[in-house]
């Protein structure tokens, strides 16, 4: 029993020694600060209501609700002189949404990369032009239904997004205002056609007409997000909320998905380094 | 540049100017249903040209015969089966209508025919020492023979499994495949069990679909092809025993089975039902089913109202009374009289 606490207390004593070294460590720093390093990385959780019309599926429109998730990675970016904002982005929902006694499920998920040049209109206002590519896909899925239980969505598309910031003191304090809409442009879609089961598709590799030029005439598609930052002691809340407004008009087939999301997360600050600097610094044993 | 930003200006004002995509919905009263309902069928049902042809369906005569009805009827059952009785104009055994009071079922492809089966008989036959191999029952008959019975293609059977039992019956001289009342279930376990019994892959038929609301709007047909399968392949005499019973499905299995050259189709006109079905539902919630892609043989013709056999035989009521299967009997000695012809030209 002795020999258990002291092996118990020799533990400790090793490990504070141990973290007091690494932290002293840290504080000495290998290299100059670099703003090229520095990520932005926030994730989110939060529910969506969702509105899904699918003539495939059905006429008429299912409505309910579901969890949402959003991770994004923001971070400064160079090429040459030019200096640009580089975010990246991963939504998904799963969802489920009624029409009377009829279910379906939802599970949408996209991932979208995305170039900015940011503008500074004032030491308050910032505002971000720039491109994004689109990959988005999921289905609608309605048991109920037999040989068109489920609807595909597959997409691609290049769009154009802005983003507006301002910066909003509070007290002593500033909380970011942060706007962004994403429009697509130009893009590939799928879609069955008017009649066309999975089975002929898939099964029989019939694809002809499947993927169809999307654009804002056939499919007028675009998200809008709103956030605030709101800093809490040495982290930052994030509360936003996002309007994925999806719709197509294809082979005949008329969808829509009205994804209204409220989410909240923490966005986090941190400094990326590289392998062999890390190596140097926390490694005991070089 | 300049194009492209004035390209991205223009579209941005486009898209703004579209409203939201909604579909044209009906209001969820009794003649909103009636209309969703036959506005469903009208713009997506795939036989009209066909039905027109055939029993002379006019479907819009259909709207006038049936709107006024509804227009009177005083509960959701007497719309229910108002409803049911439009659909059941259409003379096809996949179009449905689906609510809390049941589901509607055209039956006259089965009912107004003679059964042409008995499972009290066909025990005489499976007796008591059958197998059961992923539903398919089967059994050897006393004239060396293998008889299967396939009551339904709503799961798959597994390839191990049928070459299981091709193994367990590779010593008969011929195959009976029963799959009378059989109403069907999916396509791609008809074709797995056909797959087993070709050796190289042929063009059965073809399959189309609606691209549109017109009732003439269908897709150019696409060829349909049997593959054989990896397992066991049954090439000795087999012989498919079919009945008005055989729909869907199992319509596709005889569609399929009748282009290979050492199989026979024995029995009675299969119910037919060739069009594959999908769903959709009314403001009520009430769900509909129907004929949405046609499927053709190779010759290119519908087999919505049944496949002839190559030679017919009915149960007789003398057979029935005393416990035999006519279809059954025949069946086998049609295998035997082949290994007889086939003895006969060996000795010339």
């Amino acid at each position: 029993m002795k020999n258990k606490a002291l092996y118990t207390l020799l533990i400790i004593l090793v490990q504070s020694l141990h973290t007091t070294a690494l932290n002293a460590q840290r504080s000495t720093p290998t290299e100059q600060i670099n703003p090229y390093r520095i990520v932005e990385r926030c994730t989110l959780h939060g529910i969506s209501l969702l509105n899904n019309l699918d003539t495939y599926l059905s006429g008429y429109n299912y409505t309910g609700a579901g969890y949402y998730f959003n991770h994004e990675n923001l971070r400064n970016a160079h090429t040459g002189n030019y200096n640009w904002k580089y975010l990246t982005t991963f939504s998904a929902t799963l969802g489920y949404t009624k029409q009377q006694s009829n279910s379906q499920f939802t599970l949408l998920a996209s991932r979208y990369w995305s170039g900015y040049h940011p503008f500074r209109v004032s030491n308050r206002l910032q505002l971000w032009t720039g491109a994004q590519i689109q990959l988005a896909g999921g289905a609608l899925y309605v048991p109920a239904n037999g040989n068109n239980m489920v609807s595909v969505k597959m997409r691609t598309a290049l769009a154009a997004t802005g983003i507006a910031i301002y910066r909003l003191p509070v007290r002593q304090h500033t909380i970011d205002l942060r706007y962004r809409i994403d429009i697509p442009l130009a893009g590939i879609m799928f879609s069955p056609e008017f009649g066309q089961s999975y089975y002929e598709i898939f099964g029989l590799g019939n694809t002809h007409g499947v993927i169809k030029f999307a654009h804002p005439l056939n499919s007028p598609s675009w998200q809008h997000t709103l956030s605030a930052d709101i800093p809490i002691g040495n982290n930052t809340l994030r509360i936003a909320y996002t309007a994925n407004l999806y719709q197509s008009k294809v082979n005949s087939l008329r969808t829509h998905i009205y994804n209204h999301s409220f989410a909240i997360g923490f966005a986090k600050t941190i400094y990326k380094i590289k392998r062999k600097d890390s190596m140097k610094a926390y490694s005991p044993l070089l | 540049m300049k194009r492209l930003i004035q390209y991205i200006v223009a579209t941005l004002l486009s898209a703004c100017s579209m409203s939201c995509i909604e579909e044209d919905n009906f209001e969820n009263s009794p003649i909103g249903n009636f209309d969703a309902l036959w506005n469903i069928i009208d713009q997506r049902y795939c036989f009209f040209s066909y039905s027109e042809k055939e029993f002379g369906l006019d479907w819009n005569n259909i709207y006038h015969k049936y709107r006024p009805l509804i227009e009177k009827s005083n509960t959701g059952l007497e719309q229910f089966d108002i409803m049911g009785n439009m659909l059941r104009e259409l003379r096809d055994g996949h179009v449905n209508l689906t609510s809390e009071y049941g589901t509607t079922f055209y039956w006259d492809w089965k009912l107004n025919h003679p059964i042409n089966f008995s499972d009290s008989i066909q025990r005489n036959y499976l007796g008591a020492n059958f197998r059961v191999n992923s539903g398919i029952q089967y059994t050897i008959l006393p004239d060396s023979n293998a008889y299967a019975y396939v009551g339904s293609f709503a799961s798959n059977f597994g390839n191990g499994n049928i070459s299981a039992m091709m193994m367990s019956i590779s010593k008969c001289r011929g195959l009976i495949l029963d799959i009378r009342e059989n109403g069907g279930g999916m396509l791609t376990s008809a074709e797995e069990l056909a797959s087993h019994f070709t050796k190289e892959k042929i063009h059965t038929g073809y399959i189309q679909h609606k691209t549109g609301t017109g009732h003439n709007d269908l897709s150019t047909p696409e060829a349909i092809h049997l593959e054989p399968s990896d397992g066991s392949i049954w090439l000795r005499p087999v012989v498919v025993l079919t009945n008005r019973g055989v729909y869907s499905s199992a319509n596709y299995f005889v569609m399929l089975m009748r282009e290979l050259p050492h199989v026979l189709i024995l029995g009675d006109r299969t119910g037919g039902g060739s069009g594959l079905p999908l769903n959709s539902t009314l403001p009520n919630g009430w769900g509909v089913r129907f004929s949405a892609c046609p499927i053709l043989d190779r010759q290119g013709k519908i087999t919505e109202f049944g496949i002839d056999p190559d030679t017919i035989v009915h149960i007789t009521s003398e057979d029935w009374n005393r416990g035999h299967d006519t279809m059954i009997d025949a069946a086998g000695m049609l295998i035997n009289r082949f290994y007889e012809q086939l003895e006969n030209e060996n000795k010339e």
